[in-house]
């Protein structure tokens, strides 16, 4: 069979950069194949799928070496148009790929650009709305559709071609558990047609391996790492090594002593069979004793005391939440879009006040303080750091707040270097803010709000938009100031990696209500609580039901091990 | 999120709405020339009435419309009359023509003149028909209408799609300077209202940094969704939101050219064939009395000024 996307000792460099982001890449994929592209960030598996749609070469200009065709056009001699005809690509930001004014008209985008008269439009935009279930929304506006409705639209907006390549540029980046489960089971679907060939960019393994992949394409530095199939590569140690996150169930069958070998169907734990050996050194592990979970005794540092929230007076968007939260805790605040997190970490900054009942800071009410007063207290960090810095220097970014309250100049000069010490950015101190990375631009938002020596500190999604090794030295980084400085850290999540890894408490919120506020093992392991914030379970919650072990027990057991782990990497 | 800025997203469900945005853009553009063309009330009064026909068939939440209207009436009629009586007493006279005094000052500065009300009546019947016909295009129009129907008169299709991606995106950048603000607010840079009022604009104005630099990242994305779905490959291309012209497309087109047709002739008639001598006509002025005046003439501070000096 002739391969639909072949690349022959093919190389590409930006035009803005001095050396090459790919090299020596000799791939062929075949119709039908369903494959998934991994790396961590600055891999270079976006500039490999830029390549394949045509915005490399055609929107960011650089030096070709090698060949490449798609469906036998040499790419370079073609045009992005003429690509489009037959790639699909569903990029990654859902809302800014979404240029239409209704669900239909952005469906239609590319049949406009076609001069498809619009009698042949419309039945064609219906039929492709229901390829991926949106045929009752059409002519629903972009404000009222969540990520992953916006995420459908743009799939069936690339079908106005009949495309015989789709590529998934990061599909699970904006979407919450379950969306991002239905998203991946969707692209399943239409991976079954055979001709379709399917491409999907992602760095979160686990989620993808929700459905079966045919190939795994590791990507590293530039190079094609590995081209195996998903059991092979979880079976090697290469996943470590390019910054990938295993499945937790993989990681929990190393911590158990299970060898990797001799188990069918590895990349699936419902498929999965264990050897008789391995499945008795689980039980052995899960069912063994260990140490419980220090409980935290602290005094209470928030107090939300039936506090109940309303825009008009009329619909409440919170109703009566009423938790406690003890200095030095970690939390990961945790639910769907729109069910009342971000509301409530609005009132907890004094932004929007409670209609009814009394937060407490420190065991006194703040109703009487203003918002700058609060936030000396509490610090919130926003998701995206760009809608955060002002300034153009890093240094005098981290000290905008004690510049406005009106600080000596030696006073900032002094907190300010200690903050950029700790935040392990005193060397970068003179850099303009333009010149970092995404990660570091979001270490530099902590540090500035680090710099009023807050008590709280909220992290809104502090793990989006990062890759495994980003997301980790974040997490050390803001573990490390919860240790040394006992600050109190509210996580704003959807990821449950998180939760488990970093904290103690997870608080649950569905439809404006409290549904949970327990330990986080107690929550992953509650079926009903799952359902109703719209997590997903974890493999480990999938694994004790296998090995028919209590949920509870294992998911703490798991993390005390992992606590114990890091314990030991701390004495070290 | 619908009506926020009096901003349809979606087509509503009456007549009006229900047209083609050709037809709409079509029937705008002729209302408003013939509003813009004449001083004449015989005209204007019936294109008042029915851009508010217009309105009151759409059901439209009178509210943000009222509040708009009662505004615009404030600030422009009532000032801007203050000042035209200050200023210009002698109005009615260089419009309309004749002067009949009706109340003048001791000191003889300030007048009113029966013309001087008729010109600000007509002003008025003027500004106010304006407003209902642009109130009524904003309520029956979504903005991919908007874009279609002006790409259809001929206006090239990238500055079409430029208006409704503006649209798209108003909304996101109203969204994200809320979260902006708020993040600057806890920070401690002081935007609410107990900060002085000089403060508080060039506090406003550090604001706008993250904001476009958050807006230039999303720029690239959305020129590179285009650019993978094909937009700018032809010359033409035909638009979703456009539908095929309906029974009552074509009656309500067959009307706006008969508007525009009359609307010719009336300006024909009433300038060339048989012209009237005076900008504004007006009942009760008879034709053969309208005085000519010289430029200079024509300015009542002048003359005033001319009078002081000479005594």
């Amino acid at each position: 069979m002739e391969p639909i996307i072949s690349f022959k000792n093919f190389g590409f460099k930006y035009k803005t950069q001095s050396s090459p982001t790919l090299f020596d890449i000799n791939l062929d994929i075949y119709p039908g194949q369903k494959v998934l592209i991994l790396g961590a960030s600055g891999s270079g598996k976006s500039t490999l799928c830029n390549c394949i749609n045509g915005l490399i070469p055609f929107s960011f200009e650089g030096e070709i070496t090698g060949s490449l065709t798609v469906a036998g056009k040499e790419t370079k001699k073609s045009s992005i148009f003429e690509l489009s005809k037959d790639v699909g690509t569903v990029l990654q930001d859902s809302d800014a790929q979404f240029v239409g004014l209704s669900v239909g008209e952005d469906i239609a985008f590319a049949m406009e650009n076609i001069c498809m008269p619009r009698s042949e439009m419309a039945p064609l935009v219906m039929k492709n709305a229901s390829l991926v279930g949106m045929q009752d929304f059409i002519d629903h506006v972009p404000f009222e559709l969540s990520g992953g409705q916006k995420q459908k639209v743009a799939i069936a907006g690339v079908f106005a071609n009949d495309v015989r390549v789709l590529i998934f540029d990061e599909p699970l980046a904006a979407l919450d558990p379950q969306m991002g489960m239905t998203a991946v089971s969707l692209i399943d679907d239409l991976a079954k047609d055979d001709e379709r060939t399917i491409l999907i960019i992602e760095h979160r393994l686990e989620d993808v391996l929700y459905r079966p992949v045919d190939r795994i394409i590791l990507m590293g530095g530039g190079r094609i790492v590995a081209d195996m199939t998903p059991d092979d590569l979880l079976k090697s140690t290469l996943l470590k090594e390019h910054g990938i996150r295993e499945p937790l169930y993989i990681t929990a069958m190393k911590y158990a002593g299970c060898s990797l070998e001799g188990n069918r169907n590895l990349c699936s734990l419902e498929d999965l069979e264990f050897s008789p050996e391995n499945e008795n050194k689980l039980k052995t592990f899960f069912t063994s004793d260990y140490k419980p979970l220090p409980e935290n005794q602290n005094e209470p540092i928030i107090e939300f005391d039936h506090v109940s929230f309303s825009y008009d007076g009329k619909q409440k968007v919170l109703s009566d939440i009423d938790f406690t939260i003890r200095k030095g805790e970690r939390i990961a605040i945790i639910g769907k879009n729109g069910a009342g997190k971000s509301t409530a970490a609005k009132l907890l900054c004094g932004l929007i006040r409670p209609s009814e009942g009394e937060i407490r800071l420190g065991g006194k009410d703040i109703h009487p303080l203003t918002v700058k007063e609060i936030g000396e207290r509490v610090s919130y960090v926003m998701q995206n750091p760009n809608q955060m810095l002002v300034k153009d220097i890093i240094k005098d970014e981290v000290g905008l707040a004690l510049q406005i309250r009106g600080r000596s100049a030696e006073e900032i000069k002094n907190t300010t270097e200690k903050v950029l010490k700790a935040c392990n950015l005193f060397k970068m101190r003179n850099w303009p803010v333009d010149a970092i990375s995404y990660g570091q631009k979001k270490r530099v938002t902590v540090a500035s709000m680090m710099a009023l020596e807050p008590e709280i500190l909220v992290l809104d999604e502090p793990t989006a938009g990062q890759d495994f090794r980003s997301y980790t030295d974040i997490m050390n980084f803001v573990n490390a100031l919860n240790q040394e400085y006992g600050i109190t850290i509210l996580f704003i999540t959807h990821d449950m990696h998180l939760a488990i890894e970093n904290t103690e408490r997870a608080i649950v919120f569905a439809d404006g209500q409290l549904i949970a506020a327990d330990r986080v093992c107690s929550v992953l392991a509650n079926e009903q609580v799952i359902a109703r914030a719209s997590l997903k379970q974890t493999s480990l919650y999938r694994l004790a039901l296998k090995l028919q072990l209590d949920p509870e027990s294992t998911i703490e057991r798991f993390i005390s091990y992992e606590a114990e782990l890091k314990g030991g990497e701390i004495d070290e | 999120m619908n009506n926020r800025f009096v901003i349809n997203y979606t087509p509503g469900p009456t007549f009006l709405h229900q047209l083609s945005g050709f037809t709409k853009v079509f029937l705008f553009i002729v209302v408003t020339v013939a509003i813009i063309a004449t001083y004449d009330v015989r005209i204007l009064w019936p294109l008042c009435i029915i851009s508010i026909a217009e309105i009151v068939s759409m059901k439209p939440n009178w509210k943000p419309i009222i509040f708009m209207f009662l505004f615009t009436f404030f600030t422009v009629t009532i000032i801007g009359n203050i000042m035209l009586f200050v200023v210009s007493p002698d109005a009615g006279l260089n419009n309309v023509g004749t002067e009949t005094i009706l109340w003048t000052s001791a000191s003889g500065r300030f007048y009113i003149s029966k013309e001087w009300l008729w010109y600000i009546y007509v002003v008025w019947v003027k500004r106010t028909a304006s407003f209902a016909s642009v109130m009524a295009f904003a309520l029956m129009t979504t903005p991919s209408e908007f874009a279609s129907g002006l790409n259809k008169c001929g206006l090239p299709y990238k500055v079409c799609t430029i208006i409704s991606l503006a649209y798209r995106t108003i909304p996101d950048i109203a969204n994200d300077f809320v979260d902006i603000r708020n993040s600057m607010m806890m920070r401690g840079v002081e935007l609410g209202k107990k900060a002085p009022l000089g403060k508080r604009l060039k506090n406003h104005v550090t604001l706008l940094v993250p904001l476009i630099m958050s807006s230039f990242g999303k720029v690239g994305n959305i020129a590179n969704a285009m650019d993978l779905r094909g937009y700018g490959k032809n010359k033409k291309r035909t638009w979703y939101a456009e539908h095929e012209p309906t029974k009552y497309d074509r009656i309500v087109r067959g009307i706006t050219i008969a508007l525009g047709i009359a609307t010719i002739v009336y300006i024909l008639w009433a300038r060339i064939i048989d012209p009237w001598p005076a900008k504004i006509w007006a009942p009760f002025v008879d034709k053969s009395a309208i005085q000519q005046i010289s430029l200079e003439e024509s300015f009542f501070l002048f003359r005033w000024l001319k009078g002081l000096f000479n005594k």
